[in-house]
């Protein structure tokens, strides 16, 4: 194994399991929700994951508009399967599915 | 793991309010009857997660060797850091020859969000919420795990650290074996199957949308759009990197300044 691959495994797992693992012990949950470093905390999960579908979907939007429908239909399924059962499993499933079926359909 | 995330029970907003109502909630009578959880029940709460993680973690260990790391690297990352969406971005920033800093901070900002999960559990967990083990069963509390424990007490489950142990067992099971699968499989493995490839690298942006759903409530608005907008702005204008970290902290931000403005109003 590559040293720098080493060395960036053990630096992040370390810190993530310190964010897991250390709030349970310091008793963060008594941290008021109302100070800013509670509300840059509680903001920082759905900044992350949207930022995160942002960068994952970017790549799709720079082919031409019309061949974009696996990406518009993936979408559709996700949120409509996310509305039927309000799983995130399901329509992770889903979305994925779609996207693949109707790829192979548009290439053939 | 935003996957980290990786994937779990949809986290019903309208049952984890309900849990949010005290003591004096018909939930917390309900939840003194019952009995505590067990180890067994909890590997049963991480069927969706297995079912979910499995084809992720394959279609990670497949990534990993086509952008150049060796089979026991892939690995070493699902061993170690075990944070679903952190992996696959730092495919991508060793693929790209990103500094060791420059990764490794990327990467912690993405871990950054864990902190919430542990005491937001204890606190819908009430008097239950035991941490003698905490130091083993928090290295599985990812997104998914986080999610599917707070579902199981909004059902009026009781917390217990065997539980904990069972649902993050599972969970890190599936992603470890999905991991070693793909990494076998290696690069080539889906090149006669792009149905199958294309389903496959669709799933992250289907997992980001659908915990993005599953998180949404109106005041975190802003800070999606801010995170969104941001995001693309800065990778089109300067770098992916930067745009990743960019929106994080842009989206943060928001999210303080709109509960701020919240606060005032009220």
């Amino acid at each position: 194994m590559r040293s720098e691959v080493a060395a960036l495994v053990l630096i992040v797992g370390a810190c993530t399991w310190a964010f897991r693992y250390f709030p349970l012990r310091a008793r963060l949950h008594d941290l008021a929700a109302g100070s800013v470093l509670g509300r840059f905390l509680a903001a920082t999960g759905p900044a992350a994951i949207a930022t995160l579908f942002a960068a994952e979907v970017m790549p799709y939007l720079q082919v031409a508009v019309t061949r974009q429908l696996p990406l518009l239909t993936g979408i559709a399924a996700v949120l409509a399967a996310f509305a039927w059962r309000r799983s995130v499993v399901v329509a992770t499933l889903a979305g994925s599915v779609t996207f693949g079926v109707i790829s192979a359909l548009v290439a053939s | 793991m935003s996957m980290k995330g990786g994937i779990g029970h949809g986290l019903h907003r309208g049952t984890c309010q309900s849990v949010d109502k005290g003591a004096g909630h018909p939930l917390a009578a309900r939840m003194s009857d019952a009995v505590k959880m067990s180890f067994g029940q909890g590997l049963a709460a991480s069927v969706p997660l297995i079912l979910g993680y499995a084809p992720i973690a394959f279609s990670f260990g497949v990534a990993a060797t086509r952008s150049g790391l060796t089979g026991w690297e892939a690995v070493a990352l699902s061993l170690i850091m075990y944070s679903g969406a952190a992996q696959f971005v730092a495919i991508a920033l060793l693929a790209a020859g990103a500094p060791l800093v420059v990764a490794a901070a990327t990467l912690i900002g993405m871990a950054l969000r864990h902190v919430l999960y542990g005491p937001s559990l204890l606190r819908h967990a009430g008097a239950d919420g035991t941490t003698r083990h905490a130091w083993a069963w928090a290295f599985g509390l990812t997104d998914e795990v986080f999610a599917a424990a707070l579902g199981e007490l909004a059902r009026g489950r009781r917390f217990s650290e065997p539980f904990m142990f069972g649902l993050g067992l599972g969970a890190y099971g599936a992603w470890l074996s999905g991991t070693v699968a793909g990494a076998w499989a290696g690069g080539g493995a889906l090149a006669a199957w792009p149905a199958v490839n294309a389903g496959l690298g669709f799933m992250l942006p289907s997992l980001f949308l659908a915990l993005l759903l599953s998180m949404f409530t109106r005041a975190q608005v802003p800070v999606i759009v801010v995170a969104g907008g941001v995001t693309v702005a800065v990778t089109v204008l300067v770098s992916g990197t930067a745009g990743l970290l960019a929106g994080m902290l842009a989206g943060a931000v928001a999210g303080v300044w709109s509960a701020g403005r919240q606060r005032d109003a009220v």
